[in-house]
């Protein structure tokens, strides 16, 4: 026993709370002695009790409705009640509430030396597994590793805290670059399967022919080079999360496939016989529109109510713009330690661009920019240069669909030159290489003008 | 103190340890016979905590510590029977002997072997009177003993730490006298 564990002795009977206390203190311990379940709940105000020893039977709030507020506010302290002889069904019925233990008045010296050995153990073991669970949380990433205070992302952490404890089957919903995946392993890391395995499968990645023995797994001899026996994902998965990315890529056969397994909770390895009971939680993630797929026959409509228990959706960056500088500065940090960059921030008017672009590629796209900006930086500070790309059109009217047509890269092109020249037509024809009655006449077919005029 | 009748060897040996531990003077008393008021008749045991208090009571002044030695068997209200009671830092503590003959397979152990059980019960409270607490370290006679093997796996005197908390204490109480 350590030094110094604080107990307190809940009873009416003085002679009880003495004859107890006495016996504790002998352990070197804190005891404190309470004649009422208020005056415990008084104590609990002030310290934090290691184990408290609880008469069934006392005037006022009984040991019973104490033991249940207890529980209720304090959840890690141990709670043994304590009852006369021949009312043990009581103690039973305390048990059912949530007690650690039970002890029947006169207790045997042993019994009771064990008793409090054995609950101080119980106690010690449930604090290491809360403070375990939390640093294996963390290595999962948890909703640490996801950046946003945008309103849509925290209402997301509460639908993830709320949803991460059932076994249900999650569907994750959102543009490419979204982070769908930080999505599925910040549920992993939540619930009660955060000991066990996070496998990912990227459905789009895995060749169609190699799918089936990929994920089911394979008996020796079944094909041409199953020369041994191969564990699938989905029995690696065992105890934990499976993760299909990419949901939306699945053959018809392997939904059929997978169904199944959803049904029955087992599976057979390719040329195998036995069933495997499957153990998983299934966490999907696709940025098609499955319903689009259902409705063009090539996704199954049985296999989408499968997976599609909860849906969660992840916003496009463009949803949640007042996240962008906190999302960029988080990257800039963290590839200027990982580049040995000295670069420590983004000016506001390179900021300015980051936040007022489209960002179709979403948090992905935003991380690429980043890093490119951090790795050709001359400065410690970005400056809107680096991004200048993006925006070609800077204070001109947003891109429409047409971007990408030549007669809009012509025109974007001569109109940057120009506010580069300050629209001197001589010094912009010669970088153009054109005469300046050719850029006379591209100004006039495009509408351009100088900010502040009128068209030409 | 004998309270009720008390064998001579048992007291002579309770007397030369606890002298030689605390290495002060110890007295034996005159035999008085354990209060009537503290047998628990539905136990047919004795309350060593009602015991103690009456020691306390009737034993005020004088002496440091004052240690009550009986054969007949004792317990707590708690406990289904103890070998010894003292309160932490009291002043009085008491001791039974009525379990300490018990071997294995029904048969008394020797006189030696009991009377070094008497002697580490009689250290073992007397030390909770100086504030000394259970002890885990190695086989100390201040380590928690409820049954006859704990007592009898563990040594008939304190470890070096203890040793040395009961001489702090000790000689508190007598700066304080």
């Amino acid at each position: 026993m350590n030094a110094k564990n604080r107990f307190m002795v809940v009873d009416d009977e003085l002679i009880v709370r003495e004859s107890l206390a006495a016996w504790l203190e002998k352990e070197n311990a804190v005891v404190d002695r309470a004649e009422s379940g208020e005056q415990a709940l008084d104590f609990m105000q002030q310290n934090l009790y290691d184990i408290l020893f609880v008469d069934i039977k006392m005037p006022g709030m009984g040991g019973m409705a104490l033991l249940e507020k207890v529980k209720k506010s304090f959840p890690t302290t141990v709670v043994v009640i304590i009852t006369a002889y021949g009312t043990v069904e009581h103690a039973v019925q305390a048990m059912k509430l949530g007690a650690d233990d039970f002890l029947v008045k006169p207790f045997d010296p042993e019994g009771l030396g064990l008793l409090v050995t054995k609950l101080l153990e119980h106690k010690r073991l449930l604090e290491e597994t809360h403070y375990l669970r939390s640093e294996i949380t963390k290595c999962w990433g948890g909703t640490d590793e996801i950046v946003g205070r945008s309103r849509p992302m925290l209402e997301l952490f509460d639908t993830i805290m709320e949803i991460a404890p059932s076994e249900s089957s999650v569907l994750i919903l959102g543009e490419t670059g979204t982070g769908k995946e930080l999505i599925a392993r910040a549920i992993h890391a939540h619930s009660k399967r955060m000991g066990g395995p996070f496998v990912p499968i990227n459905c789009g990645a895995i060749p169609e022919s190699l799918m089936e023995s990929e994920v089911f797994g394979h008996e020796k001899g079944s094909f041409t080079g199953a020369d041994r026996p191969k564990k699938g994902l989905i029995e690696v998965a065992k105890g934990g999360t499976l993760f299909l990315d990419e949901v939306g890529e699945i053959t018809p056969k392997m939904q059929v496939d997978l169904l199944r397994v959803l049904q029955d909770k087992a599976f057979y390895r390719v040329g195998g016989v036995d069933p495997i009971q499957a153990d998983f939680r299934l966490i999907s993630a696709t940025h098609r529109d499955l319903t689009q797929e259902i409705a063009a026959g090539t996704f199954r409509q049985d296999f989408f109510y499968r997976i599609n228990v909860i849906t969660l959706r992840v916003p496009a960056l463009r949803e949640r713009k007042e996240d962008i500088p906190i999302l960029a500065s988080y990257f800039l940090k963290k590839i200027a330690v990982e580049t040995n960059r000295p670069v420590d921030s983004i000016q506001e008017e390179a900021m300015r661009i980051l936040v007022e672009h489209d960002w179709p590629g979403n948090i992905r796209e935003l991380q690429n920019v980043v890093e490119r900006a951090v790795v050709t930086a001359k400065k410690t500070v970005i400056g809107p240069d680096a991004f200048a790309y993006l925006n070609p059109q800077a204070h001109g009217p947003s891109i429409d669909s047409d971007s990408r047509s030549l007669r809009h890269v012509e025109m974007n092109h001569i109109r940057r030159i120009l506010e580069e020249e300050e629209w001197n037509i001589s010094r912009a024809a010669k970088i153009l290489e054109v005469d300046r009655s050719t850029l006379h006449n591209k100004i006039r077919k495009y509408g351009l003008k100088r900010a502040g005029d009128t068209p030409l | 103190m004998p309270m009720g009748r008390a064998e001579e060897d048992v007291l002579t040996v309770v007397g030369d340890s606890l002298q030689g531990l605390l290495r002060l003077p110890v007295d034996l008393l005159d035999p008085i016979p354990i209060p009537q008021h503290t047998f628990m008749e539905e136990r047919n045991q004795y309350n060593a905590m009602g015991i103690i208090k009456f020691m306390d009571q009737e034993y005020p002044a004088n002496p440091v510590k004052i240690l009550g030695v009986t054969r007949a068997d004792l317990c707590n209200p708690i406990l289904t029977y103890v070998f010894g009671e003292a309160y932490m830092g009291g002043k009085s503590a008491v001791m039974s002997y009525a379990r300490l003959h018990m071997g294995t397979a029904n048969k008394f152990v020797s006189r030696e072997q009991f009377l070094d059980r008497v002697v580490k019960v009689a250290i073992h409270e007397i030390g909770h009177t100086f504030n000394l607490p259970h002890c885990h370290q190695g086989r100390c006679v201040m380590r928690p003993s409820n049954t006859i093997p704990d007592l009898d796996s563990k040594l008939n005197y304190l470890c070096p730490y203890c040793e040395l908390f009961l001489f702090e204490a000790l000689s508190a109480l007598l700066r304080g006298r």
